[in-house]
């Protein structure tokens, strides 16, 4: 409802607002402030009912009410489960009550009832009411004016949003402090750039609409309603917004997810909820993005469009620092009512098939028993299977092999070895700075935690609340890495590797595509404020001090930061209390809805090659799951498990969809994100450099380390070595996955094809094939040990026939023998985990 | 990382406001082409440079000391003057120190801007910062924007197949990486030093057991065996991977790459008179590898420009003769094979060096004032641009930023530095996000 000045609410504490302004203090003119009156149409309506007419017409909402000259509204029309709101006609008993144009956008014109009509095969009709308008009210800068600044990107990080801002104009990024840019609005730029004498000749206006020169060209035009606003606010003394103006609490989205044919069209309508409790249609007002736009992309008008592809596109509206998310859904085939010849074993499986179904996606066949043991034993292990191994698996005839396959990984030291590597890495476990030896201490601190299956939780405590001398609490080395910067690296890193969150952007700025601001944050900074540091030792000894031991201070309050939880409340923490254990007991609790939902994700982006949410640590509304129920479900059970991590492991390992082969079919060769199909990828830096090794029986010597210690094993990045340079092994300088690529270079096909590092290992005097001519061993079956030894499978007959007629017609069976494994070692199955 | 060109209206700085649009981790259909199979034809959509222009960058890791090189300040009280002298040049007014007379000689084909600065005088993020544009907020050992050469590497590729794009002389550079336009376009180095007399490129020549009978003989085995379907994979690395056989393995085949680093091949006179040296020698090398198709090459001036202690002796007995002698002889070098139009060579370090001498006879770090010497690349040439204060502190005209350093060099390239590319955490970040090119040297 309309509020007036006689019934104000009450507002909840808005943080923004905890603070006095800047420019209240700087304030140089007299400035008008708007009345206490809230100055928001309220949309009088059920949001959620719909109505049902001839012609099966759906409308949305089902009647308007508009209580202020600058409220619109955008219906949505539907028809069959169809958008049809672009194709419907409409029409207004009278103009002089409210105006629609041909999209269904009405706009309240004088007080009175009014029937809007729909007509498409059939009519139906929406009232509408506008109650007493509040004409000429003023307009509200903080609420009215700020978003047209980011509407129409004035204040976007390449424009005046950057940190420097351009050419002596600088508003604040995304319009995320309205204080700062009412100062330089209206107090800097010697009053040029609005000039309420003569409103048309503010540089704002003159600027946006290009009438003078301007860098980022013309905004909008003069009959456009962004300048009619901003011209009316000039002229009535540019006013700053009251401090009792509601903030802007939620969006939603209406629909919030619709199926789509490709080519087809979806009218969304976006609804802004306040913290007085009004309502107010900012359609025209938000911006939009589609985060896959070969799928499905919007307009500023907030029309959705299939573009063609299947997939699923989740597209975000924005509007003053607060984002809702519409999911479009544009299917493979035909909805299916079942999955033929998928036999379910677990909620995996359950909720996977419900999508397919829901997308029409029909699964690859599973994989067959060597790719999968190949598959598995690099995914638990890090190394390939050996030649006994894959022989003995393949010959078992019974049928539950492949779950005791998984037991028997999960219970061998290589598992525990491959993820301490895996952790190291993103724990920044390096040798740097001294701590060569710390480093091996931490490297086998996690190696025991896992071998033992010790709960994520006391994991996470042992980095998070590290206390002590490295020799007793070897993971301090977690913050020695971090030591430049330690305040600020921490929080980035305890929020992105614990809490899948990246918060770092919120350090300097509102998070562009998040609800996290500066405050967030700063509260997650405040945790770390009393942790010290002793001046001797590599890593020094870390002890939780009951005094402050950092300067830091946060920008927007001056002070430094106090611990408040995300989402959350400030931490009561008394002086004697290590303020860390404060924060993992809440990161811990089984309702945080952060904690275990990055786990798993994690987990589930290293055995089926990409997150439910993609990339594993960037878990946002804007960024949805491919899958939200199996993402629930995968977190609810590990939350159940007391964070068992082999329990969750092990669940995803027996489920089917871990064991579908990598080949797709016509019906999921476009599948990209609903593991349809096993998505093939390449093998990580060192697990492959092992594979070389395994296939040409040999053993690469480390220096410094046990002489049958493999890659995989070794505690840091520190060791030298061309092959895993070249192959890109993680420097251990983020906490962040991302920093292994993927991607293939020159260097990296010269070592393995042309190479005399790879030549010797291949002629090695006691590698495989040596052995194999010295026992000399018919072609046949050299040529077997050479595939089940690279590839884990015994070769095809015409595989077989190839290789055995190529050793028979060359003189020098070894050099022969040679090149057959040379050939497979660089196949693009041998660097695939596939 | 992706990023997408596509239209839309522009946003203050020249962006296309539809790049915004990232596609994420997507891969649909025909959308899943490796980034290094579509650039080509994205070049060309987009406009972008097909030219045949190369870039040599001579890398002085340390720091050079600016007052002792290009902007020399003979009036200076002498704790600030030091003990070089400023010599005249082939043009007309512009004087360089007396310990450059090579390239005083040809100032006539040199450009030197005095006014270049910044603000940060760590190695490591003045170093990130002159080789990407961008200021990092953290210390750490590697990049975290790409380096100049990367972007070049990966907006335009080889000037011609068969040789990599972009190459490191002698060894790796640092903060010469590719950051998050991922590790196809690091630099591709010879690790090794084209001074030694057996000097050859790692893994370029056949391994000693292999000849090329017997590599053809495996590669037609590989072509034959290699069934794995290309479609397993997603995020269309294996057709990466094929096209870098394809690169590699004509690399190896084919002599044209094993011609360009041949540097053994050089007229004993000119390997002398480039300088008997690893710069010279690299930068004698960085021509061949241009004249072949490389894009783009960075050359590491040996070491021992960060001159804290002893400068003066440092720099007369051992760093700029080779300098002087290693530039001077490349650009006439290049002029001489009517290149200096196709190919831009640029010298310059993370900063410049402290106008006062400290108590050891050394300069200290001064990212305040450095001066970048340019070479030809179809640049105005035979001037010196911007001015310092009298002590050579600060610029008092023409001030060019890091960004307004590499913006020329991107125009030389047709490389528009406004076009955008996203990192992990999904910033849209343009190649340069400051800088406008020079205007004294491309006007």
């Amino acid at each position: 409802m309309f509020a007036t000045a006689d019934k104000s609410p009450v507002f909840p504490l808005d943080p923004r607002r905890r603070f006095p302004h800047r420019s209240n203090q700087l304030s140089k003119i007299a400035r008008m402030q708007t009345t206490g009156r809230l100055l928001f149409a309220s949309i009088c309506l059920a949001l959620h009912a719909t109505v049902a007419l001839a012609g099966g017409l759906t409308v949305e909402p089902a009647r308007v009410t508009f209580d202020d000259a600058l409220a619109h509204r955008q219906l949505i029309v539907s028809q069959d489960g169809h958008d049809v709101t672009r194709r419907a006609r409409y029409t207004s008993s009278d103009l002089a009550v409210v105006t629609v144009d041909e999209t269904g956008y009405l706009s309240p014109v004088g007080t009175g009832n009014a029937v809007v009509t729909i007509v498409l095969d059939g009519t139906t009709a929406v009232p509408v009411t506008v109650g007493e308008l509040s004409q000429g009210r003023p307009i509200n800068f903080d609420t009215e004016i700020v978003p047209l600044l980011s509407r129409y990107g004035c204040n976007a990080a390449a424009c005046h949003g950057k940190a420097s801002g351009q050419n002596g104009f600088k508003l604040s990024l995304f319009g995320f402090d309205a204080s700062i840019d009412y100062q330089a609005l209206v107090e800097e730029g010697r009053g040029r750039r609005v000039f309420p004498a003569a409103p048309r000749h503010s540089l704002l206006l003159t600027k946006a609409i290009g009438a003078v020169p301007h860098g980022g060209g013309k905004r909008f035009d003069e009959n456009s309603e962004a300048y009619r606003l901003m011209q009316q606010w000039i002229a009535s003394g540019v006013p700053a917004s009251a401090e009792s103006t509601p903030t802007i609490e939620r969006l939603s989205i209406v629909p919030s997810e619709r199926i789509l044919q490709p080519g087809s069209q979806q009218q969304l309508a976006v609804i802004a909820k306040y913290s007085d409790g009004s309502t107010r249609d900012i359609t025209r007002h938000a911006q939009y993005q589609s985060n896959i736009d070969v799928v499905a992309i919007i307009d500023d008008a907030a029309l959705v469009k299939a573009t063609g592809n299947s997939g699923e596109a989740a597209i975000m509206a924005r509007y003053m620092g607060q984002v809702a998310v519409f999911r479009a859904i544009v299917p493979h085939g035909k909805p299916l009512s079942e999955i033929a010849g998928f036999q379910t074993t677990n909620y995996i499986d359950e909720l996977s098939v419900a999508k397919w179904k829901k997308l029409g996606l029909q699964p690859s066949p599973s994989a067959n028993d060597a790719t999968f043991l190949r598959r598995v034993t690099l995914d638990v292990c890090g190394r390939l299977p050996t030649v006994d191994e894959t022989r003995r698996f393949l010959a078992d005839t019974s049928a539950d092999k492949r779950q005791k396959l998984i037991e028997r990984l999960l219970n061998s030291p290589d598992y525990a070895a491959f993820f301490a590597m895996r952790w190291g890495a993103i724990l920044r476990n390096s040798k740097l700075a001294g701590a060569d030896q710390a480093s091996y201490a931490f490297h086998n601190w996690l190696k025991d935690l896992i071998s033992r299956n010790r709960p994520y939780d006391e994991l996470v405590r042992g980095v998070v609340a590290a206390a002590g001398e490295w020799q007793d609490a070897p993971a301090i080395n977690w913050y020695w890495q971090m030591r430049d910067d330690q305040l600020h690296q921490v929080t980035a890193d305890t929020a992105q590797v614990f809490l899948g969150i990246r918060l770092q952007c919120a350090r300097c700025h509102h998070h562009p595509y998040e609800r996290w601001g500066q405050e967030d944050y700063f509260g997650l900074a405040g945790f770390f404020t009393r942790l010290g540091r002793k001046s001797f030792g590599q890593p020094p000894p870390y002890y939780s001090s009951s005094r402050l031991t950092t300067g830091e201070k946060n920008p927007v309050t001056g002070k430094v930061p106090e611990p408040k939880f995300l989402d959350g409340e400030y931490a009561e923490v008394t002086p004697d209390e290590d303020p860390r254990h404060a924060l993992v007991d809440w990161m811990t609790k089984p309702d945080n809805p952060f904690f275990a939902r990055v786990l798993v994700n994690r987990f589930w982006g290293h055995f089926l090659g990409r997150g439910l949410v993609d990339e594993v640590d960037d878990i946002r509304e804007t960024n949805p799951a491919s899958n939200p129920e199996l993402l629930d479900a995968l977190a609810k059970d590990f939350v159940e498990h007391k964070f068992d991590m082999k329990h969750i492991i092990r669940t995803i390992l027996n489920s089917r969809v871990y064991h579908l082969s990598s080949e797709p079919t016509k019906a999921n060769e476009h599948d990209r994100h609903n593991f349809a199909r096993f998505y093939g990828r390449r093998i990580i830096a060192e697990s492959f450099h092992d594979a070389v090794d395994q296939a040409c029986g040999t053993q690469t010597r480390f220096n410094g380390v046990s002489g049958s210690a493999r890659a995989v094993d070794l505690p840091h990045e520190g060791f030298g070595s061309y092959f895993l340079d070249t192959f890109n092994r993680p420097k251990r300088v983020t906490g962040c996955e991302c920093e292994r690529s993927s991607g293939a270079t020159l260097a990296q096909v010269l070592l393995l094809a042309n190479s005399n590092d790879i030549e010797n290992k291949i002629a090695d005097g006691t590698g495989r094939v040596a052995r194999l001519i010295k026992e000399k061993q018919p072609a046949a079956e050299l040529v077997i040990e050479l595939y089940l030894a690279a590839l884990s499978r015994f070769p095809k007959k015409n595989e077989l026939q190839t290789t055995v007629n190529y050793i028979e017609q060359q003189q020098n069976k070894q050099r022969a023998a040679e090149d057959i494994l040379w050939t497979l070692i660089n196949t693009r199955e041998f660097m695939f985990n596939h | 990382m992706l990023d997408i060109l596509s239209p839309g209206h522009q946003t203050c700085d020249g962006i296309r406001r539809r790049d915004f649009v990232r596609v994420g981790s997507l891969g649909i259909g025909g959308l899943t082409l490796p980034n290094l199979l579509r650039q080509q034809a994205a070049a060309k959509d987009a406009g972008r440079s097909v030219s045949n222009k190369s870039v040599i960058l001579v890398w002085l890791a340390g720091g050079p000391s600016h007052i002792d090189m290009y902007d020399l300040k003979p009036d200076a009280p002498s704790d600030i003057r030091g003990e070089f002298k400023p010599i005249a040049t082939k043009v007309p007014g512009v004087e360089i120190s007396e310990h450059l007379p090579l390239q005083a000689k040809i100032m006539d084909k040199l450009a030197v801007v005095r006014s270049a600065h910044h603000t940060n005088a760590g190695h490591g993020m003045g170093s990130q910062w002159m080789q990407t544009g961008w200021h990092a907020t953290i210390e750490v050992n590697d990049n975290i924007y790409p380096s100049c050469g990367s972007v070049v590497s990966r907006m335009k590729g080889p000037n011609s197949p068969g040789v990599p794009a972009y190459v490191n002389l002698p060894r790796k550079v640092s903060f010469g990486n590719a950051a998050y336009l991922g590790a196809s376009y690091n630099p591709f180095t010879a690790d090794s030093d084209p001074n030694n007399d057996n000097f050859q490129v790692r893994n370029l020549q056949l391994p000693g057991r292999v000849d090329e009978s017997r590599l053809g003989r495996r590669q037609s085995l590989l072509s034959e065996l290699d069934t794995l379907r290309r479609d397993v994979d997603t995020k269309g690395d294996i057709k990466g991977i094929d096209k870098f056989y394809g690169d590699a393995l004509e690399m190896v085949t084919s002599d044209k790459a094993q011609r360009a680093f041949k540097i053994q091949n050089e007229d004993p006179k000119l390997r002398e008179q480039y300088g008997r040296n690893d710069l010279g020698q690299s930068c004698l090398l960085a021509r061949r590898l241009v004249e072949a198709g490389v894009t783009y090459v960075s050359v590491q001036a040996g070491g021992g420009w960060d001159t804290h202690g002893n400068n003066f002796t440092s720099l007369k007995d051992n760093l700029l003769p080779k300098y002087d002698r290693a530039v001077a002889t490349l650009v006439s070098d290049l002029a001489q094979r009517g290149l200096q139009d196709d190919v831009l060579v640029m010298t310059m370090g993370e900063f410049g060096r402290t106008p006062r001498i400290n108590p050891g006879a050394g300069r200290d770090h001064w990212p305040g004032a450095m001066s970048i010497l340019y070479a030809g690349g179809g640049l105005n040439m035979g001037q010196a641009v911007g001015s310092t204060n009298s002590k050579a502190e600060y610029p008092t005209s023409k001030p060019a930023t890091p960004g307004c350093v590499l913006s020329t060099m991107y125009h030389v390239l047709g490389i528009d530095h406004r076009h955008v590319f996203y990192d992990e955490v999904r910033r849209r970040l343009p190649i340069l996000n400051e800088g406008r090119p020079i205007q004294d040297l491309v006007g």
